[in-house]
């Protein structure tokens, strides 16, 4: 919203900002990420939560003098800066337990112990790139900071990586500076945390579990990764929880480890992989990255048929996602990615392809129009009705076939939006499935680059 | 811990990295809205539909010369096309002359 207001200031428009008393803390670090003072009206508490009587009361005696005051008053100003250090620039000096406190107090860890980031370790880390350290992706909100290959560096050694992912997290930095990932959204309330994916022979090269006990914290490549996001969201973002400020997730979840796909397993049953499903060749290595807002409960099925177990995976995604699909129809795009445990994909790839499952979830995964306008009116969108968003093009035609509220609408937009990718215990009948929170971090996947002497820097790594 | 363990320094780098954004001032305000024109911009959440009418009769009742533009002229800014409607807002807000602009809601 900050941004909108931000745009007219720059064009000599002075603004006023409507803001709840609670999202202030985050609207100051916006703010200075922006680099634009903007003036803001307080509504106190949560409009949603207020009847009309204390609605009106509120807007009366605070929220509307507020922006008045905005447009006609003293113009804002950014609050004064302290100077900061350089990038690369030693700035503390100690024992580790000195190290840690001092980055506890300065709100630069996730909580947890870090790895000290000394210039030998992230040198050791640069090595596994031919690209400068002072060269940026990207400025990425909400801080306004560069998204740096050495502050890639950092954070990797900082998260407990290994010098030798470093090009895997080149790539999930690219992948979420592409501005169709909203980086810039990684704070919403909602609490979403984005999950890497990880394909191709480099999956294996750098020791990822792709099988059993996969989104479990314990094997460092999995484990480390997924850590890296979340201390690159909280540093170089400026995405922090209280005591800090930048990140709203009203509960929100902690970091996922990395996912990366039994690529062999899939390949076996004649199932496209997930890096192939994206666009990319057989033995490419690739990075992506989505969001995650909600997963299913273990999706246990059994049989030897195919339509058994789409069916059950069709049952408990509707179970479990149906309520949020109302930030999907908003948007117009939402996806589930199925975790399809290995023994069960072999049985379905057997009669189905992974198309014909994706029909299949797109068309039996319902929920009413009127079921879907209360949880979106719930939520956050009183306003909510599916003529307008058919008729903005959002949504296609076939959701307002008919002005029954009682009709069934489809709860995944289109069958192409539902993603597969084959993993966990191959023991066992078990699926996951993991929904993304709408436009927000949609599924955004880039190559892996390795350095020219890849194979040599590898072959060191391991002794 | 022993005395060998407790002696080893660490010389840490900053974990940040460099703000990449130039500050600039806020626009000029308006201390007479009689005659002015003020834009809503909205991201169509959080009772906007009910709050937008009271600003509107607020700011009407000191200022009655001043002149709204509803929300619907400009698009959701913070929905399926955020990147579109946020590049077309300069041209918008130009070409309904607006001196002022309110913008909601965070809440």
């Amino acid at each position: 919203m900050l941004r909108a207001a931000a745009v007219a200031e720059k064009m000599g428009i002075p603004t006023a900002s409507i803001i709840g008393s609670g999202f202030l803390k985050q609207a100051e670090v916006i703010i200075k990420g922006l680099g634009v003072p903007l003036a803001m009206g307080v509504y106190p508490g949560a409009p949603m939560v207020d009847s009309e009587q204390e609605l009106r009361r509120k807007v009366e005696e605070e929220l509307a003098p507020g922006l008045l005051r905005g447009l006609t008053g003293e113009a804002p100003r950014l609050p004064g800066a302290a100077a900061e250090p350089a990038p690369g620039q030693v700035v503390f000096s100690g024992t580790f337990d000195e190290v840690q406190e001092h980055f506890h107090r300065q709100l630069w860890t996730d909580g947890l112990p870090v790895v000290p980031p000394t210039r030998g370790r992230v040198d050791a880390f640069l090595k596994y790139t031919d690209r400068r350290p002072e060269e940026v992706i990207r400025a990425v909100q909400q801080e306004g900071r560069e998204a740096s290959i050495l502050s890639i560096a950092v954070t990797g050694v900082m998260a407990g990586c290994r010098p030798e992912y470093m090009p895997v997290l080149i790539a999930v930095i690219e992948a979420m500076c592409d501005p169709k990932y909203r980086i810039e959204d990684s704070g919403s309330t909602p609490g979403w945390e984005p999950v890497v994916i990880v394909s191709g022979p480099i999956a294996k090269a750098l020791d990822f579990n792709s099988g059993q006990g996969m989104m479990r914290v314990g094997r460092q490549a999995n484990t480390s990764v997924g850590r890296f996001v979340r201390l690159y969201l909280r540093n170089i973002c400026g995405f922090r929880i209280p005591p800090g400020a930048g990140d709203k997730g009203s509960i929100g979840q902690s970091f996922l480890v990395a996912m990366a796909e039994d690529e062999e397993a899939a390949r076996a049953i004649g199932w496209p992989t997930f890096s192939e499903d994206r666009g990319f060749q057989s033995g490419e290595n690739v990075v992506t990255v989505r969001s995650v807002v909600a997963i299913t409960s273990p999706m246990y099925s059994g049989g030897d048929r195919a339509q058994t177990h789409v069916q059950q995976w069709a049952e408990i995604i509707g179970g479990s996602f149906t309520y949020w699909a109302h930030t999907g129809f908003k948007t117009g795009l939402w996806s589930p990615l199925i975790v399809a445990g290995p023994s069960i994909a072999k049985v379905v790839a057997g009669e189905w392809s992974k198309d014909q499952v994706r029909r299949y979830i797109y068309d039996h995964v319902k929920v009413t129009a009127e079921r879907a306008t209360h949880y979106a009116r719930m939520t956050s969108t009183p306003t909510f009705n599916f003529e307008n968003l058919v008729k903005d093009g959002i949504l296609p035609p076939e959701y307002t076939a008919s002005s029954d509220p009682q009709r069934l609408v489809n709860v995944i937009i289109k069958p192409e939006m539902v993603e597969i990718l084959v993993a966990g215990d191959p023991g066992r009948n078990q699926s996951r499935a993991y929904m993304s929170n709408h436009i927000q971090g949609p599924t955004t996947s880039r190559r892996v680059e390795l350095p020219k002497r890849w194979n040599e820097l590898l072959a060191a790594s391991r002794g | 811990m022993n005395k060998l363990q407790q002696r080893h320094e660490y010389s840490v780098l900053w974990p940040l990295s460099r703000r990449a954004v130039a500050d600039t001032n806020a626009a000029p305000r308006l201390p007479d809205l009689n005659g002015k024109t003020v834009c809503e911009l909205w991201d169509v959440i959080f009772r906007g539909e009910t709050i937008y009418p009271l600003v509107r009769e607020y700011i009407k009742t000191r200022f009655p010369g001043v002149k709204f533009v509803g929300h619907a002229e400009f698009g959701n800014f913070h929905g399926a096309r955020e990147h579109e409607v946020t590049a077309a807002l300069p041209g918008k807000l130009r070409s309904h002359k607006a001196d002022a602009a309110i913008v909601g809601i965070g809440a």
